[in-house]
């Protein structure tokens, strides 16, 4: 049953999207029809599916030596993404509906975004090394072809490039360390990797645990990656939400937990993975809070939040990365739809130019108040119990500077996300902007959203039992969400955290005092603007690649007398290396 | 049809097939007095390639069953092992496309008919020098193959370009015979022999002369191969030559020439010759090199000869591997590729070709296909705009096409060798197939503006044999993605077969 289930979740969207595709632009009804269809199909498969999860593999395909047995297990991990990339999806795909109304090319937007849909189901759910690359790299396609949907924008062309190229670098890193575990245990089932790494030359398994964290980062958008996710806000909003927010850029954070167990012993693996985390949680933070576009205050938002998880990682904290993973899916999706609505409302994403906007669109206003509470951590929100769930891991099991870096991001966080509800829906408007509510698809989207920003907290204990069952190599404490609740108001983190986060909260109510601070500080607004620097360092690297190919056209002279030459050349170069003995 | 009969049959049809096709064809306009009536010729051509590809299956059972066999007739001998099966398939089947392919993008140009009389005598010389078991007949046979793809990258014999292109073709293949036949004449005089296995066998204690003669051989094969830096004549060649002549070229001409090279090398592993280090090196300088230079190039065509350039590297490297390593996947991942690439590659030129013919052709318009002039393309043609994207994308190795599968065996090879500088030349590699995107992804994203072109409005319809020959090649792209074991009975026996000649 489990197989069929799992046969169907791949093979509903990407059967969608060839549909959608053959329905063509001149149908975009049918086109819409078909999206919507096969995408709540494919959620209401999902959750069916959380039901059967298992530690053993359901499908087994088998297709010889180098490619080994292409593997599918529904356990604990996989069935819980899977089931946030199908709703969350849907959820997506319903809204497009209004956001894509009218839009040209509808049917190349829907076939990749159904791609990407079973594509991300495909990669949680593999337990086959090579397949999981094979969907972590699909995921990047199609990524970097919604990301330049609009291809007639350079900026647009140029983030997807951008977005693609960077995580393919990282994905080298997976890749390698794929080769090396098969190389070292001749398999490429992950569960065997996990049972047997000790087997593994401590070389290799180093080689195989930082290949894996630079892909992660890479597609986390993490520390020094994190150059990327900004970029991609030119897709159109609903990726934004889906792709960039709630699903793929989960994926390096699901690679590490998935991981864990096998590189939590390598030396130096752990902090690296902390710094990583904590670095990009703070430099991400300060960078949101200089931005003055809605979305890549969003984008930053999500770079910090990623942040967390991959610090949770770190710290050991399997169950709250997970839990935040969750949470953020869904505050996070909210906000981006939410913010799309605005977006497609007023016609620019600029946050200067906006204000005022909450009288024009209420529920607009209520729902992306709901995220932002839930963002920045405040009780009783579901971002409230994870955050505090990582800091309190970060507290315990982590180096104490870590913990304080942490801290002060949720401080930061706070901060700007008020900047940005203030910015956008209160105070007085500071153009001439017209704008209309969200629309009747756009309306069930968020508030199943909205809904779910105060309610998916409690399902962290079953979600925790899930996890505990399936998943006989790594280690949960938690059964129930009772227990949770306990933890996290017993804990002295949670108070410290709340009184900096209330910090943060106080900073934007009494801003004027602090604009002389803010003059001081002016000096890392240009700084944060590019990435830190890595903005530069990324155009470095492409500018030293086109001079050095200009460069190499030189030997294409065009003159035969040169290629005779450099025939002779290479017969006088081979002679000599076989003479001398290689 | 016994085995025996069909290795015959399969090597003699094409080339006995080729001047009936060119009198066929000017037959027929003697006795319509139309000079486009080509159509008996066409047909003709692919009513032949069928039937060597028929002829194949047959041969390929016996080998399927008895394993390889031979066939002597007097002092020529024909050798049908993995490698030869593999190697005429593609042939067999790139050649038919091509010829599908043609019977409109040909149609009407000025000696029509010699294009399909060139076309079966070069897929019959590949079928040959894929089953030749000794030097003579295999020179003879790499010959008659240069001979033919010159005349092909000549054959529009009013411009300029395409007349440069082959010379410079033709004087490099020569300097590359000649190198060869030295070599050849050095390995005679030593062992007395020109059959490999006795060449094998009379081989005693190593020589600096047959040091000499295996350099030679490198060089020589590898001007056709297009190793770096011999491979200067290749981008105006595949760039020039008409289109379906391009995906030939790139598909499956560079590669026979380096199982050739392969095949040849085999013979003198007694003399301490090792060729893995010299194909690991080759590759790496072909996949850089070939990358770079294809990043900033205009031309379309131009840019896929430099990606042929780099995709004969991860060639290369599988070859490399196995031969210095001793392992099975880097033969097995670089036939796979070759498979791979023959479909991607083809698709990628025969799609560029669509392209040209009706943006340019069917305007009689012969200038060479810019980048810019496939902006918006899939407006009007969302086939072609999709069948482009889907090869350069396969090319660029993106998963869930087939270019992904070959290079993930061939760099499994590379970490099978446990040593971490094989493993950083891996990672190069991997390195250089992220660069490779970063010239294939502009071209996607160029195709799917909004603002189409001026040249494609102006542009004429597609029809139905262009659509049917582009969808025949996408068919395994996708496939062979998704499922990559298909390939298996095909690979395997070619890569166990290869290293068996080198002892492996």
């Amino acid at each position: 049953m489990a197989a069929i289930l799992i046969v169907c979740l791949i093979g509903i969207p990407w059967m969608g999207a060839v549909l959608v595709w053959l329905a063509g632009d001149r149908r975009p009804a049918l086109q819409h029809t078909l999206a919507v269809a096969s995408s709540v199909l494919t959620a209401g498969v999902s959750l069916y599916l959380v039901f059967l999860n298992q530690s053993q593999p359901a499908v087994t395909i088998p297709m010889g030596s180098a490619f080994g047995d292409f593997t599918f297990t529904p356990d604990g991990l996989g069935v819980f993404l899977a089931a946030v990339a199908a709703v969350v999806g849907s959820l997506a795909v319903i809204y497009s509906v209004d956001y894509m109304r009218g839009a040209a090319q509808v049917g190349r937007y829907y076939a990749m975004v159904l791609f990407f849909i079973g594509a991300m189901i495909g990669l949680v759910l593999t337990s086959n090394l090579l397949l999981m690359f094979f969907f972590w790299e699909i995921t990047a396609l199609t990524s970097y072809s919604l990301i330049s949907f609009y291809n007639d924008d350079p900026k647009a062309v140029a983030g997807g490039l951008k977005a693609l190229i960077i995580t393919q670098l990282g994905g080298l890193g997976m890749l390698a360390g794929a080769l090396v575990i098969y190389s070292q245990l001749g398999t490429y089932d992950l569960n065997v990797f996990l049972a047997n790494h000790a087997q593994m030359d401590p070389l290799w398994l180093k080689i195989a645990a930082f290949g894996f964290l630079a892909a992660a980062a890479a597609k986390s958008s993490q520390f020094p990656f994190h150059t990327w996710l900004p970029d991609a806000m030119e897709a159109p909003s609903p990726i934004s939400a889906l792709i960039h927010a709630a699903t793929m850029v989960n994926a390096g954070v699901y690679l590490l937990a998935r991981f864990f167990p096998a590189f939590e012993g390598v030396p130096g693996w752990r902090t690296a993975v902390i710094v990583v985390g904590a670095v990009s949680a703070l430099i991400a933070a300060v960078m949101a809070l200089f931005a003055n576009d809605l979305k890549r205050v969003l984008a930053y938002s999500t770079v910090s939040q990623l942040g967390y998880m991959v610090y949770a990682v770190g710290a050991g904290g399997i169950f709250a990365s997970q839990l935040h993973l969750m949470s953020h899916s869904v505050f996070k999706a909210l906000l981006f739809l939410a913010a799309g609505t605005v977006i497609h409302a007023v016609g620019t994403r600029d946050l200067r130019q906006m204000g005022g906007l909450g009288r024009q669109m209420p529920l607009t206003q209520v729902v992306f108040i709901l995220g932002a509470l839930s963002l920045a951590g405040i009780p009783v929100m579901n971002g409230f119990w994870s955050k505090e769930l990582i800091l309190e891991a970060g507290l315990e099991h982590a180096p104490f500077w870590s913990y304080l870096v942490m801290t002060f991001t949720a401080g930061l966080t706070a901060l700007y996300t008020f900047r940005v509800v203030w910015l956008v829906f209160f105070g007085e408007p500071r153009s001439h902007l017209h704008a209309h509510d969200a629309t009747a698809f756009m309306r069930v989207s968020l508030v199943a959203l909205a809904f779910g920003t105060f309610t998916t907290w409690l399902l962290a204990g079953p979600f925790a039992r899930l996890l505990a069952t399936t998943l006989p190599f790594h280690h949960f404490e938690f059964e129930t969400t009772w227990e949770v609740v306990f933890e996290v108001l017993t804990a002295p983190a949670t108070l410290v955290a709340l009184a900096v986060i209330a910090l943060g909260l106080l900073a934007w109510w009494r801003r004027e005092r602090l604009l002389s601070l803010q003059k001081r500080l002016a000096f890392l607004q240009p700084v944060a603007e590019g990435a830190f620097g890595f903005d530069l360092l990324n155009q470095i690297i492409v500018a030293l690649t086109h001079a050095l190919a200009s460069g190499l056209r030189v030997t294409q002279t065009g003159d035969l007398s040169w290629n005779i030459f450099a025939i002779v050349t290479a017969l006088a170069v081979i002679l000599a290396i076989l003479a001398v003995g290689v | 049809m016994n085995a025996n009969t069909a290795l015959l049959v399969l090597f003699a049809l094409p080339l006995l097939a080729s001047p009936v096709i060119y009198l066929v064809g000017r037959i027929t306009v003697k006795v319509t007095r139309d000079h486009t009536a080509k159509w008996p010729a066409r047909g003709l051509t692919v009513v032949v390639l069928l039937a060597a590809l028929a002829t194949l299956v047959s041969a390929a059972q016996s080998f399927f069953i008895n394993g390889p066999f031979e066939l002597h007739l007097n002092q020529i001998a024909l050798r049908l092992d993995g490698v030869s099966l593999l190697m005429s398939f593609v042939a067999i089947v790139l050649g038919l496309v091509v010829a599908l392919f043609s019977s409109r993008y040909m149609a009407g140009e000025e000696n029509e008919e010699k294009f399909y009389a060139l076309l079966a005598a070069l897929v019959g010389a590949l079928i040959g020098m894929s089953c030749a078991v000794d030097l003579f007949n295999l020179w003879v046979w790499f010959e008659a193959m240069s001979i033919t793809s010159v005349m092909l990258v000549a054959f529009y014999k009013n411009q300029a370009a395409a007349l440069e292109a082959s010379i410079k073709y033709l004087v490099q293949s020569a300097v590359g015979s000649v190198f060869i036949l030295f070599g050849i004449s050095l390995v005679y005089a030593f062992t007395g022999a020109l059959n490999l296995s006795a060449i094998q066998a009379n081989l005693s204690q190593p020589s600096p002369l047959l040091m000499v003669a295996a350099s030679l051989f490198v060089i020589g094969f590898g001007v056709k191969a297009a190793l770096v830096p011999l491979h200067t004549w290749l981008p105006d060649a595949h760039s020039q030559a008409p289109s379906g002549i391009s995906a030939m070229l790139s598909g499956i001409v560079i590669e026979a020439a380096l199982l050739a090279l392969l095949r040849t090398l085999s013979s003198l592993t007694d003399a301490s010759v090792s060729p893995g280090a010299i194909l690991l090196t080759f590759g790496a300088l072909n996949i850089l090199v070939g990358n770079l230079m294809a990043l900033r190039q205009t031309q379309v065509k131009r840019l896929l000869a430099y990606s042929s350039v780099a995709h004969m590297g991860y060639i290369l490297l599988g070859f490399g591997f196995s031969l210095a390593y001793g392992n099975l996947n880097g033969a097995q991942g670089a036939f796979f590729h070759i498979l791979n690439h023959a479909a991607m590659k083809g698709l990628a030129f025969l799609s560029v070709g669509a392209v040209m013919y009706v943006l340019l052709i069917a305007n009689h318009n012969h200038r060479a296909l810019e980048l810019q002039d496939l902006n918006g393309l899939s407006q009007r043609y969302p086939l072609l705009a999709f069948t482009l994207s889907l090869a350069v994308l396969a090319l660029g190795g993106m998963p869930p096409l087939a270019g992904f599968m070959s290079k993930w065996q061939i760099f499994v090879a590379g970490a099978q060798a446990s040593s971490p500088a094989v493993l950083t030349l891996v990672i190069f590699a991997g390195l250089n197939s992220v660069l490779s995107l970063g010239y294939y992804a502009p071209l996607v994203n160029r195709m799917y503006r909004r603002q189409p072109a001026e040249v494609i409005a102006a542009g004429k319809p597609l029809t139905f044999s262009l659509a049917l020959s582009l969808v025949l090649l996408s068919l395994p792209v996708v496939i062979l993605g998704f499922w990559p074991s298909l390939a298996t009975p095909l690979t395997e026996p070619a890569a166990r077969a290869l290293l068996a000649v080198f002892g492996l």
